[in-house]
This record gives C-alpha cells, structure tokens and sequence, in this order.
C-alpha cells in the first residue's frame, strides 16, 4: 500500500513541474513587454529597470524559470497589477469561498447522484428511469450560465413573494454579522497558524455559523448558498447519476449477484450489500474528476451569483488583463486539481485491492 | 439421398445471396433504432438547416439597430401578431436586445458560429490528437514517453481553465477562442489514438506487413489509422457538444466572439445583468445553446452504442 501511494506520488511530481513550466511560459508569451503588462501603460523606465531586477527577468530564461520555481515555493506568486498585493493573500482571502461552493456542490452532487442512479437502474426501463435519464442527458447540455442565469430568474422574480424565493446574488443579507471563529470562542489572544486556520474557516460562513452556533450567520449562508450549489452541482450530478446506473446494471448481470439471490437474501441486501460496493468503485473516479468542471464551473457560477471567491477574482482578472492574478490562479487550480486526482486514485486503492497489487 | 440433394443447394443459397453487411451498414442500422440518437440527429439537422438558410429565415439583420427605423425600444420582449400581439406593432418573434436588434435574426446567424467552432475546433483536435497519438503509440519510448507526458500536463489543467490561460495570452476574440478550445482537446484524441494503436499493432496483419518490408508510414497510415477511426469518430462528437459549451462560456466572459458578432454565449454575456428585467435575451439564445448541445450528445451516446465503443484508457 504505501509503495503504491509513494509511486503515485512521485509520478505526480514530474506532472506538477510541467504546469509551472506551462503557467511561466504562457506568462512569457503575453505579447508586449511584461513589466507594462503588469504594471500598466504609465511604468517609467526606470521602474521598470526595478521591475526587471526584482522579478530577475534580465537573466536568461533558464535562470528565470528557476527563480520562479524558488519563488512559487516559498509561497510568492507574484503582485496583482491590479490591486498592487501579492496574489498569494487574495488566494487565501478568496480561496474558502470557492473551496465552501465546490465541496457543498460535490456533496449535493454526488448524494443525489448516486440516489438517482440506483432508481434508474433498480426500476430499469420504467417511466421513474426514463425521467432520470432524461434529466441526465439535459443536465450535461445545460451550460452552467445558463442555468445560473435562469435559475436566477425564476427564484428570484417568478418564485418573489413565495416561501421559496431565494437571493440571487450575494453571501448575506445585509446586517447579518459575521464574527471570526477564534473570537466567538473567546480566543482573541490566539495566534500563529492554528489562529490562521480558524480565520481561513471563519470566511465559509456555513462552516463559521454552524462552528459558533450562530444559527442566523448559518441560516441566511446555507440560503444564499442553495442557488450557486444548485446550478454548480447540476453537471456532475448529472454525470454521477449515468454512472451509477450504468455501472450497477452491469454488475447486477454478474454471476455473484444470481448467488447471492439462489442463497435466499432479499432483494434489498443483494442491491444495497452486494451490488454496490462494486457499483460505486467507477463512481469514485468521476467524482474526483468532476472536480475540474467545478473548478471552472465556479468561475462562470461566482460571476452570476456575485460571489466574490476564487473564480469571480479570475473573472475580474481576465476583464482588466491582471496577468499576474491570472497565472496565480490557474497554477493553484491546477495544483489542485492534480492533489484531489492523486488522493482518488489512492483512495481508490483503498477500496479495490486489484488495483494497488495488480 | 435425393432428399439430401434436394435441401442442401436450399441450404446453402442464402450464404451466397445475402451479402455480408459491413460494420458501418450494421452501425447506422443500430443507430436508426435508438430513440435518443434519432432525436439527436433531428435536432442537429434543423440546426444545419437554420445555418445554411440564415439568410432566408432571418426576418432582419442581425447587426443592425433598428433604432429611428422602427419604433421600437431597447429590449423590448417578443411580439408575434399571430399570438395576439397588437399588429400596429412591428413583429419580432423572440423580441429586441440592447441594442434594438431583431433576437431572432441574430440567433438564427449564431448557429452558423456555434457549428463552426465546435466542428473546426474539434477537427484541429483530432488531426493533431491522432497524429501524435499514432506516432507515440507506433513509436513507443522517449518519444512515448515525451508526448504523453505532455499530453499528461495539458489534462491537469480543467479544460476551460486551460482555455482561459491561452486566450489571455493569445488575445480575445473568436478565432483565438477557436484555436485555444482546439488546443485543449488535443490530448484526449491523442490517447484515444495511442491506445487504439497499441491495440492493432499486435494483430497478425500489421506483423504481416511488417514482414514484407512495408515502409512504417504506410502500415501506419494505411492500415493502422483507418481501423482507429471508431472510438475517434464517438469521441469526436461528443467532444463537439463540449466545444461549443467552452467556446459559449469563454464568450459569456467576454473572451471569445466579439460583438456585434451574434454568437450566442456573447449574447448572453452581454446581457447577464438584464435577466430579471427581459429575461428573454437569456431564455432565447440559452435554448438554442442548450438544445445544440444536447444533439451532439445524443448523437454522441448513440454512435457509442451503435459502434460498441468501449472507453479504453
């Protein structure tokens, strides 16, 4: 087990070097001089002289690519022209946002997935599957914008004066406080990472409200929150649901499955004990897979719903060409991305021991 | 044994009459029996239909303001006379957008544009795709190695993500957009070919040829390509429903077509804000998204079925 976790993660390494090899060279490629790509039209020369010191862009390319590396290390992703601060303190001011949507919308996504899957594939053929797999082939052709933009709409203008109209922009109602965790419990005096930590939880205000027990700071968050985890949970729910039907039909047709029947167990021990842990394994890897078109789910899903994380920031960034923001980002989705694949394939090591001694 | 003499030309008369039908006659015959994929294949031909015929359908020009023309104000929603819409008013079926421009005529015109980037990009995917998956596969070592570990690269980046970097660099603007979503398709094709490659490489025929002394290029492109095909032709058009969703997205944010170009993701872009107030400058132009989207796909999942296209990785 540990040779192959080990493996795993030494073949991720070559994988990571090449994404910063690819986010430093796009970077490079930006046309025009980069000093007033990242500084603005109005750089003077000799700002510009600093510039290219300070970012060691007066050394050959190699060089360069190296001092990248020392810096994207130590935690320095560059300036966001912008805003004039590093990118690494708008990523951990943006990131739990993100990171709050995406886990809830691959939660929702993956529960009501697999629900869907196994109703469709229990009752095959039935109108009940016919219906789901209508809504899954539908679900895949939606474009997020769309959705979001309607969904919107129709609970925010068609549904206003009903129980279920919900807001359409924003993390809360005006006037709801919000309080970072370490004070709510009387730790103000707290400091170093752990104090870090509490106050990166504090800004996923689901998390923070349910964490303090302020219900109303968890109430009016988890509302403003049904919106964006609707629309960005759509796709891979819709994915998630083919899945787990397609591949619990097959194994249903296997020969322990007509054992475990000839031996007498009901038809409910054979579907939920038999069939599924077999059937979920391939659902694992969509899972994490899924993950990429959440991340960029979030930034069309942030954009609509106004929510300022991770993937509105890169929006703003793409309109005001802040190149330094955008290479920042798309390296820390990548990086992300790659992480989560590396712990599904492990994880799905765990599960299935054809895997990790095949 | 007259009996016997009598039966056995019966017997044996249909295995010469009845010729053996090909792997594509016995493909579309499936695909003809599948629901979902006749669906898909109607949806996708009207859309055809409306692109070549835009012209003709189009009730006015979809870039021009029809300000001081007509008098009519700026997203006005639709107004069919035959539904009961007052006919001292000038018709316009799915109503006007900011910039007092017919909605139907320009939605009718971006078809053409969706079709097009999601074939061309898709196309640029594969031709490239499949040729450095051919080479990688037929190859095998360093070069192997080289050109899937880049390809490797490019998949951990989220597609769109991957989009948006390239665009950034390369500048906005639809032939960019077109060139950016091309570029990021590319390793699944490339994979898809490798692996079918390495599958036929092993079969007796390539040995054969092998041994006669056929030169690699041809057993490579003459016998190795043509019998890759399948899996490339199902991926291909379900990748195509995926181009015209990314292409949609990146001019939703303002990267990809520029207006006044009728492209339906900049359509919406550019009046995201205006949903609550005239929904139906979202509504019209997401259907028409939703609906292209949907026939490539259906169209995709029926041609995996029909073909027996399993997913090999």
């Amino acid at each position: 087990m540990i040779r192959y976790i080990s493996r795993r993660v030494v073949l991720a390494i070559p994988v990571l070097l090449g994404i910063l090899f690819i986010t430093f060279i796009l970077n490079r490629l930006i046309p025009g001089d980069p000093c007033r790509a990242m500084l603005g039209e109005k750089a003077t020369d000799e700002v510009c002289d600093a510039f290219f010191k300070r970012y060691g862009l007066d050394q050959p390319p190699v060089i360069q690519f190296g001092y990248y590396l020392g810096r994207v290390v130590t935690g320095d992703l560059g300036d966001s022209m912008r805003f004039g601060r590093p990118v690494t303190d708008m990523l951990m001011e943006r990131l739990p946002v993100t990171i709050e949507l995406a886990l809830l919308s691959l939660l929702v996504a993956t529960v009501i997935g697999v629900i869907l899957g196994v109703i469709a594939a229990y009752w095959q053929n039935s109108p009940v599957d016919v219906f789901t797999m209508i809504f899954a082939n539908l679900g895949v052709s939606v474009p997020v914008f769309v959705l979001g933009l309607l969904a919107a709409y129709l609970f925010a203008v068609v549904l206003k004066d009903t129980p279920v109209a919900l807001p359409p922009s924003g993390r809360l109602t005006a006037g709801v406080r919000v309080e970072p965790i370490a004070v709510a419990w009387g730790l103000e005096s707290l400091s170093g990472p752990l104090r870090g930590f509490l106050d990166f939880l504090s800004q996923m205000y689901v998390i923070n409200g349910l964490l303090t027990f302020n219900w109303k700071l968890f109430g009016d968050a988890a509302r403003h929150l049904v919106l964006p985890v609707l629309v960005l949970s759509t796709i891979p729910m819709s994915v998630i649901a083919r899945m787990t039907r397609s591949s619990l039909l097959e194994v249903m047709t296997l020969d322990y499955m007509r054992t475990a029947r000839a031996k007498g167990l009901n038809e409910r021990n054979v579907v939920f004990r038999h069939a599924m842990r077999n059937a979920l394994l391939p659902v694992v890897t969509v899972v994490g897979l899924s993950l990429g078109g959440l991340l960029s789910g979030a930034v069309l899903t942030e954009t609509i719903f106004g929510l300022t994380g991770v993937g509105r920031t890169m929006f703003d960034a793409i309109s005001s060409r802040d190149y330094g923001v955008i290479q920042g980002f798309t390296l820390v989705i990548a990086f992300t991305y790659v992480v989560v694949n590396l712990l599904v394939d492990i994880s799905y090591a765990v599960l299935d021991p054809r895997i990790r001694l095949g | 044994m007259s009996v016997t003499a009598a039966t056995a030309p019966a017997s044996v008369e249909p295995i010469f009459n009845t010729k053996p039908r090909g792997l594509w006659s016995t493909a579309f015959r499936r695909l003809f029996r599948r629901r979902s994929a006749i669906i898909g294949m109607i949806i996708l031909a009207a859309l055809i239909l409306v692109a070549i015929f835009a012209p003709v359908l189009a009730t006015h020009d979809p870039t021009k303001s029809l300000i001081g023309i007509e008098n009519v104000q700026k997203r006005q929603g639709p107004c069919i006379h035959w539904l009961g819409c007052p006919s001292d008013q000038p018709q316009h079926y799915f109503g006007l957008d900011g910039n007092v421009r017919d909605l139907y005529s320009r939605i009718l015109f971006g078809a053409r544009l969706s079709l097009l980037v999601g074939i061309v990009s898709v196309g640029f995917a594969i031709v490239i795709g499949a040729f450095l998956g051919a080479i990688s596969g037929y190859m095998g070592g360093w070069t192997d190695n080289l050109i899937m570990g880049l390809m490797d690269i490019m998949l951990a980046f989220p597609s769109l993500i991957l989009a948006i970097a390239i665009v950034t660099v390369l500048g906005p603007g639809l032939l960019n957009t077109l060139l950016a979503i091309g570029i990021v398709s590319i390793p699944v094709y490339a994979r898809i070919m490798r692996s079918s490659v390495l599958a036929i490489k092993q079969q007796d025929y390539v040995m054969a040829d092998r041994s006669i002394g056929v030169p690699s290029g041809r057993i490579l492109f003459g016998n190795i390509l043509p019998n890759a095909l399948t899996p490339l032709i199902v991926q291909g058009t379900l990748g195509i429903a995926v181009a015209i969703l990314d292409a949609a997205a990146l001019s939703f944010l303002g990267l990809g077509a520029q207006p006044p170009t009728p492209e339906w993701g900049s359509m919406i872009g550019q009046e995201r804000n205006q949903v609550f107030t005239a929904p139906h400058l979202i509504i019209f132009p997401g259907f028409a998204l939703i609906l292209t989207v949907l026939g490539f796909n259906l169209l995709g999942d029926g041609l995996r079925d029909a073909l027996d296209v399993r997913q090999r990785s």
